[in-house]
C-alpha cells in the first residue's frame, strides 16, 4: 500500500464464531459482524467481510486486515496474523484503559491476560488441553439439561441450593450431571453447580497470573449472567464487561490493522 | 556444487560442518556397543550415572535415554511406546521408559533393531526415580542385573553423612562391576578416564559459553545433537576429538561474526528436553522468525569434571549435585543465571509430560524467573518422544503471544 489506510479490519476466527470489526483511525467502530464459523473458516471470513461492507456501506477493497483467533493463519488475504492474546489486550485497552487483568472465555479456550499500561500483554495463561472452563463445557451442560445455551444462565440464577459438580472434566461432568438428573436434583441447581464449577476453574487460572483489579471479562461466555455472577463471587471482585464482549479480539485486530 | 552452496546459503540456519564427524563418531559408538554386548561386557546406563567408573573398568555402555531420542527423531515414538502400552504400561509413564521397554519387547520392529542386549543395568536416580523401575522391567526381560547408584535429593548444602552414603554407593558399584564383569578397578585408570571426561566437558562448556556472543554461534537443535558424545562417550578420546573440532568451528563462527541463524533478533532460553520428533521443524521455524536459543538448561547439565586427589569424593560431588537432584530453587537460580549470562530476552519452558522430575514446578519457576529477571516467559506442553501429546495449534498460540511481547 502506498498511501496510509483510513480504516482497518479485524477478523477473529474462533472455534465457534467468526467475528469482524471495521474501525476508522479514531478507533470508532464503523461496523461489526458475528457469524458461526461452521466447517469452513475461509467461507465464514468472506461472509463476515460482506456483512461489514453492507453494514458500513464502504468499499473494503485494499484495506489492511489483521486476523486473530485459532483460524488466524487460514485467512488468505490477511496482512498479519496476531494472537488473540495481544488482540484482546489491545481491544479491551481501547475500551477501558484501566483494565490490568483480562479473563477471556471463548468456545474452546479460556485465557487470562495481564495487560501492561501500554495495552500490550505482559503475562498470560491459557487453559490446558481440556474443555472444562470453556464455552464448550456450558454447551454440553445445556444439551444434557435440554435447555438452550441462552437459557442456561438464567436457569442457574433461579437456584437456591446449587449442587456440587466435582468433576473438572467436561466428559466426566456430563455423566455426573446425568446421574444427578436421575436422582431428581432440580435442573436449576445442576445448572448453578455447572457454572460454579466453571467459575472455580477459570478463577484458579486467573489466580495463577495474579489478581489485579479492575478485572475485565470478554468472550462469548461473558454474556452468560450466571457465569458472571459465580466468577465475581469466586474472585471476590466486581467485573467489567464490555457491551459486546465477543468482539474485543476483532476490535484489537482492527486497531492493529490501522497502525 | 555452486548451486548446492547457493541452496544452503538460503536456509535460515547454518548447518554445522562438524555434524558429519558427529555421525561417524556415533556410528562407531553403536558398533562398539554391539561388540561389547557380544563379548558380554555391555551395561545400559542412565544419563546421569558416573560413567567414568564402568569405562575405567573396561565395561561398554549404551544409553537407553539416547536411544529414546533416536526413536523420537525417527518419529516412531507413538508406535514403539504403543508396544509397552500393549504390555500394560500406562501412557502416563515416561516415554523414554516406554519406548525402551517397547523396543526391548519388539527389537525387530524398532529403529536400529533395538539396543544391543545388556549384561548389566546401571541406574542412577539423580535424574528421576522412574529409572529404577524402568531398569527393573528391562531386567525382567533380559535377565541383566540392576545396580542402583542411589543419590538422595538434597536441598541446600549436602551433609557429611549424605556424602558418605553416596561414597559407599561408589564402593558398591566397584564391587558390582568387578563381580559381574570379572574386572578390576584401578585408581590410575579412573584418573585417566576422569581426565578425558574433564577435557571433554571443558571443551563442551567452552562451546556453550561461546553462545554468549551475539549472534550466537549455536542454536538449540545444534546443541541437542552435539551433546550426544558428552552424554554417551564421556571419558573417551572420541568425545575429546569431537569437541575439539566443534570448538574450532564455533570459535571460527564467532571470529567471523556468523550466527547459527542468519538473522538473529530475539534470544531465548529453552528449558527441558526438546520434542525430538519435531526438533528441526520447531527450532528452524522459529529461526525463520529471527528467534535463536543461545542457552538451554538441558545441555548445560553435563558440566562437572572429576578432579582432585580424592577421585571418589569428586564422583560424589559431581553426581549427587546435578540440579535435578536439588530443590526447585537450584533450577530457578540456574535459569536466572543463564538469562543474565547469555543476555536473553525471554524464555520458553517445555512442560514434558513424561519427565515429571524435570517439569515439576515449572509454573512457579516461571513466575520466579520472570520476577527476578524481568523478562517474559511461557510454558508450553508436550512430550519428548510421544508426539500424541504435542498439540501444534496450542503451542503456536502461546509462542506467538510471547514473541508479540517483544515487538
Amino acid at each position: 500500500m502506498t498511501k496510509r489506510a483510513t480504516m482497518g479490519i479485524g477478523l477473529d476466527v474462533g472455534s465457534t464464531t467468526t467475528k469482524g470489526v471495521l474501525v476508522d483511525l479514531s478507533r470508532t467502530i464503523l461496523a461489526s459482524a458475528l457469524i458461526p464459523t461452521g466447517s469452513s473458516a475461509p467461507v465464514a471470513v468472506r461472509r463476515v467481510l460482506e456483512e461489514l461492507s453492507q453494514a458500513s456501506g464502504k468499499d473494503l477493497a485494499g484495506l489492511p486486515i489483521v486476523s486473530t483467533g485459532y483460524g488466524r493463519t487460514s485467512v488468505e488475504f490477511t496482512h498479519e496474523a496476531v494472537t488473540e492474546i495481544t488482540c484482546h489486550s489491545v481491544g479491551v485497552h481501547s475500551l477501558n484503559a484501566d483494565i490490568r487483568l483480562l479473563i477471556d472465555v471463548g468456545g474452546q479456550d479460556s485465557k487470562v491476560i495481564k495487560i501492561g499500561p501500554n495495552g500490550r500483554p505482559t503475562d498470560f495463561e491459557l487453559n490446558d488441553k481440556c474443555s472444562a472452563g470453556t464455552g464448550r463445557f456450558l454447551e454440553v451442560m445445556a444439551r444434557v439439561l435440554e435447555v438452550s445455551i441462552d437459557d442456561l444462565g438464567p436457569l442457574a440464577l433461579q437456584s437456591t441450593s446449587p449442587c456440587t459438580i466435582s468433576s473438572t472434566c467436561t466428559v466426566f461432568a456430563e455423566s455426573e450431571v446425568v446421574g444427578k438428573i436421575g436422582t431428581g436434583v432440580a435442573p436449576a441447581d445442576i445448572a448453578a453447580g455447572a457454572h460454579s464449577a466453571m467459575a472455580a476453574k477459570v478463577g484458579a487460572l486467573a489466580r495463577r497470573v495474579g489478581l489485579t483489579t479492575p478485572i475485565g471479562v470478554t468472550g462469548g461466555v461473558a454474556l452468560n449472567s450466571a457465569f458472571r455472577h459465580y466468577l465475581s463471587k469466586q474472585l471476590d471482585s466486581p467485573l467489567w464487561i464490555p457491551e459486546k464482549p465477543q468482539l474485543t479480539g476483532a476490535l484489537g485486530a482492527a486497531i492493529l490493522a490501522t497502525k | 556444487m555452486a548451486e548446492q552452496e547457493k541452496r544452503t546459503e538460503e536456509k535460515v540456519y547454518r548447518q554445522l560442518r562438524t555434524n558429519s564427524l558427529l555421525q561417524q563418531i556415533m556410528f562407531r559408538y553403536m558398533l562398539e556397543g554391539h561388540a561389547a554386548s557380544e563379548n558380554g561386557r555391555l551395561a545400559w546406563i542412565t544419563s546421569g550415572f558416573p560413567v567414568e567408573i564402568p569405562v575405567a573398568m573396561g565395561v561398554g555402555v549404551n544409553y537407553p535415554e539416547q536411544y529414546g531420542a533416536v526413536i523420537g527423531s525417527q518419529k516412531v515414538g507413538p508406535q514403539i511406546c504403543g508396544f509397552a502400552e500393549e504390555m500394560g504400561y500406562s501412557q502416563e509413564l515416561c516415554s523414554y521408559a516406554r519406548s525402551s521397554i517397547g523396543a526391548a519387547r519388539y527389537p525387530e520392529k524398532s529403529p536400529l533393531e533395538g539396543l544391543p542386549k545388556p549384561q548389566a543395568l546401571l541406574a542412577c536416580n539423580n535424574i528421576c526415580g522412574t529409572v529404577l523401575r524402568w531398569y527393573d522391567a528391562i531386567s525382567e526381560m533380559t535377565g541383566a542385573p540392576v545396580f542402583l547408584f542411589d543419590t538422595p535429593p538434597t536441598q541446600g548444602k549436602q551433609t557429611p553423612h549424605h556424602r558418605e552414603y553416596v561414597r559407599q554407593s561408589v564402593m558398591r558399584l566397584i564391587d558390582f562391576l568387578s563381580t559381574t564383569f570379572h574386572t578390576t578397578f584401578s585408581e590410575e585408570r579412573l584418573r585417566e578416564v576422569g581426565n578425558l571426561s574433564g577435557k571433554g566437558i571443558d571443551l563442551w562448556t567452552r562451546c556453550l559459553k561461546a553462545c554468549r556472543n551475539r549472534p550466537s554461534p549455536l542454536n538449540c537443535a545444534d546443541r541437542f545433537l552435539a551433546m550426544a558424545p558428552i552424554v554417551s562417550l564421556r571419558g573417551t578420546e572420541l568425545a575429546v576429538e569431537f569437541y575439539q573440532a566443534l570448538l574450532e568451528e564455533v570459535e571460527g563462527r564467532v571470529a567471523q561474526g556468523l550466527g547459527a541463524i542468519r538473522d538473529e533478533k530475539i534470544r531465548l532460553l529453552w528449558d527441558d528436553i526438546p520434542p525430538w520428533f519435531t526438533i528441526f521443524r520447531f527450532f528452524n521455524g522459529l529461526a525463520a522468525r529471527g528467534v535463536v536459543f543461545p542457552a538451554d538448561t538441558y545441555t548445560h547439565a553435563w558440566s562437572g569434571s572429576l578432579s582432585g586427589a580424592d577421585l571418589v569424593d569428586s564422583v560424589v560431588s559431581v553426581y549427587s549435585n546435578v540440579y535435578l537432584n536439588k530443590g526447585l530453587e537450584a533450577k530457578v537460580d540456574k535459569m536466572c543465571e543463564l538469562i543474565k549470562e547469555y543476555s536473553l530476552d525471554g524464555f520458553i519452558m517445555f512442560s514434558v509430560r513424561s519427565c515429571k522430575r524435570y517439569s515439576l514446578g515449572q509454573l512457579v519457576s516461571k513466575e520466579l524467573v520472570m520476577e527476578r529477571t524481568g523478562v517474559p516467559g511461557v510454558v508450553i506442553e508436550g512430550d519428548m518422544v510421544d508426539s500424541r501429546l504435542f498439540n501444534d495449534a496450542q503451542i503456536q498460540t502461546r509462542i506467538d503471544a510471547l514473541l508479540e511481547m517483544f515487538i
